[in-house]
């Protein structure tokens, strides 16, 4: 090995070695940071959501005139009624949001009525009996909601859940050591308890945020069709009949009333579309972020092609001297691979240090999850590859000098 | 030592063929101290280059050492070059980024020799030509005499059997030359085999033979001796 002549000679070279050694510490810090973001996002869009997605479908539909409570929750009824009726559908419900939507309701749980900091918050979904089959979301404790359990709530009217279904995650975050399961709870400002009377399994809130991570799991179903300007039937068509089933749903609810409006773009979406949707913002960080990595790579690489080349042209007598001296060509390839390692190894260290800080400064602002050593690691190995991988046509090149050129004049 | 038979060197273009060997015939025995004359042009350092295998021939033998050189691989002939051959070029040739200790080293790197022994050789090699003080300086602060001494002492550190100087005195003051030549002297003394390519007829006139050069062919080889001192030692011994 010849480290040690390599080394004298780069510490001569100070400029070209110093920049390209930064551009490649900047890089590792970037692309370390951006792929560990990038992973973070891709874990959350495939998080589970508890709902059986396939063969559900949501539809939103609006009132377009000012309805009685009575009204909107007879038109609702029998909505509900007539898509349940349809061949291709399975079961239908209604609900004011539903897992991943992105808004709805969100609502504080207390322990107790004198509680004022609240213990945690939840997305709060209306339900009917239908609901957690229509989800195909499965209770794992207590029962489901009875029809006559089933109300129905204006959007203003105060909370006055009395029976309460849960999902896993809440159930936990509340009665972390205890069965939650006949418990009471208060939910929003409602001072009579609320008692719950079933546990799901799994649901997603509607929150798909990070500034919601904390509460992506907590949902909470209240006994209640809201009777407001707006509703979303949830519907889940008989498997294989998922197209058939959204044409003929529409059809169904225009047959009830044509003083509805269906949006004609996005007012009938699979639950794919609502996945695909729910997670735009983190699809296109991803892409953002991975174009960046990209991009950051091949300048990197372009410098370091661009040195090397420019350093084989200047030292072209040189490595025809070192050839008349009985270097073989794989000594004068090794060299510049060597060399180019050293310079790489000096960006990669200080890219450790910048990667941990950068990491540091957005776990501390932007509540990042401190990065993995993984992605750190694997962000060293993957610019040593680069660097060799661009040195290796310049150094090739270099390689073929023939000695004779150690007597070319200069 | 080095035996060239009928030789060639011919550089093809599409439109023309240039010879800048033709049928070269010349036999240097171990020991001798040759000097090759010539006018610019005549292939003198076309013939150091091939004697040297820094370059390939087209037609004809080369045995150096006893080896047919013609048939070897790349590999081979850097062996060769860095076991068997030193050389000394009319520009010094030392590598800037190095100091005179790390530009004597480089070719016994290349030999794959142990560290121990490389210190040991590179400093024997600077202390024959007067330069272990300056093992730490660097070729641009040394004077043009005191560089080709350093590349002297880099040809001798891996104890060639031949040392191939081409005009090692052309960037020197006369003064400076003078120094140089006499330390070539001392070497073939000492038993080296030099070949010489100059165009200075004074320095030609030191060594042992001269063999002149025109058009690509041996035109005059005389065998006059012109240094005693060696022949003389030989025969004390």
């Amino acid at each position: 090995m010849q480290i040690g002549p390599i080394l004298v000679a780069l510490r001569r070279h100070k400029a070209g070695t110093t920049l390209i050694a930064l551009q490649i510490a900047l890089t590792l810090a970037i692309v370390c940071n951006a792929l560990f973001i990038i992973q973070q996002r891709l874990v959350r869009v495939d998080r589970p959501s508890g709902v059986q997605e396939t063969n559900l479908f949501v539809i939103q539909n609006d009132w377009p005139q000012k309805l009685s409570p009575q009204d909107a929750d007879a038109r609702m009824r029998a909505d509900l009624q007539a898509l349940r009726g349809l061949s291709s559908v399975q079961d239908a419900s209604s609900s004011n949001s539903f897992p991943l939507r992105g808004s709805g309701w969100d609502n504080f749980v207390r322990m107790t009525p004198e509680q004022v900091k609240m213990t945690t918050d939840t997305a709060i979904f209306f339900s009917d009996e239908h609901t957690l089959a229509t989800l195909g979301t499965r209770l794992i404790a207590g029962r489901n909601f009875r029809s006559e359990e089933v109300g129905s709530q204006g959007g203003t009217d105060p909370m006055h859940a009395r029976q309460i279904i849960v999902s896993k995650g809440l159930a936990q975050l509340l009665f972390p050591h205890d069965s939650a399961l006949g418990k009471t709870v208060y939910v929003s400002g409602d001072n009579a308890p609320s008692t719950i009377i079933g546990v799901t399994d799994t649901l997603q809130a509607h929150m798909t945020g990070l500034w919601a991570q904390a509460y992506a799991y907590n949902a909470l179903l209240v006994p209640a069709r809201l009777t407001g300007d707006s509703t979303f039937y949830l519907v889940r068509a008989r498997p294989g009949q998922l197209a058939d089933a959204m044409r003929q749903a529409k059809a169904a609810l225009y047959a009830q009333t044509r003083m509805r409006m269906i949006p004609p773009h996005d007012g009938v979406m699979t639950f794919a579309q609502v996945r695909e949707r729910a997670y735009d913002a983190d699809y296109g960080m991803a892409i953002l972020m991975g174009i960046i990595c990209a991009v950051l790579l091949v300048i990197t690489a372009a410098g370091i092609v661009g040195l090397t080349s420019f350093w084989v042209g200047q030292r072209r007598r040189q490595i025809g001297v070192r050839r008349a001296l009985g270097a073989r060509q794989r000594d004068i390839l090794g060299y510049f691979l060597t060399e180019n390692l050293l310079i790489t190894l000096g960006g990669v260290l200080l890219g450790i240090v910048l990667a941990l800080s950068m990491n540091l400064w957005l776990v501390l602002r932007l509540g990042v999850q401190p990065l993995s050593l993984t992605y750190l690691a694997a962000g060293v190995v993957l610019l040593l590859l680069l660097g060799q991988g661009a040195v290796l046509a310049p150094a090739m090149k270099a390689s073929r000098v023939p000695p004779v050129e150690a007597t070319r004049s200069v | 030592m080095l035996k060239m038979t009928h030789l060639s060197k011919v550089y093809r273009t599409e439109v023309v063929e240039t010879y800048a060997l033709r049928d070269f015939n010349i036999d240097v025995k171990e020991g001798e101290f040759v000097a090759v004359t010539g006018p610019s042009g005549s292939g003198k350092t076309t013939f150091l280059t091939i004697a040297g295998l820094l370059e390939t021939f087209t037609g004809g033998h080369y045995h150096l050492d006893g080896i047919e050189v013609s048939q070897l691989n790349d590999n081979a002939r850097s062996k060769i070059r860095n076991e068997k051959i030193g050389f000394i070029f009319q520009a010094f040739n030392l590598i800037p980024d190095l100091n005179v200790y790390d530009n004597v080293e480089v070719p016994l790197r290349y030999r794959g020799m142990k560290a121990a022994e490389r210190k040991q050789r590179i400093m024997d090699a600077l202390e024959r030509v007067g330069l272990a003080s300056r093992a730490k300086h660097y070729p641009a602060e040394l004077s043009g005499g005191q560089q080709q001494r350093v590349a002297i002492a880099r040809a001798l550190a891996g104890s060639p059997r031949l040392l191939l100087a081409d005009e090692p005195t052309g960037n020197l003051d006369t003064q400076m030359a003078r120094g140089v030549m006499e330390l070539l002297e001392e070497i073939h003394r000492e038993g080296a085999t030099i070949v010489m390519v100059t165009h200075d007829p004074e320095l030609a006139a030191r060594a042992q033979r001269n063999v002149h050069i025109i058009d690509g062919q041996v035109v005059d080889l005389s065998e006059e001796p012109r240094f005693h001192a060696h022949n003389a030692r030989v025969a004390d011994a």
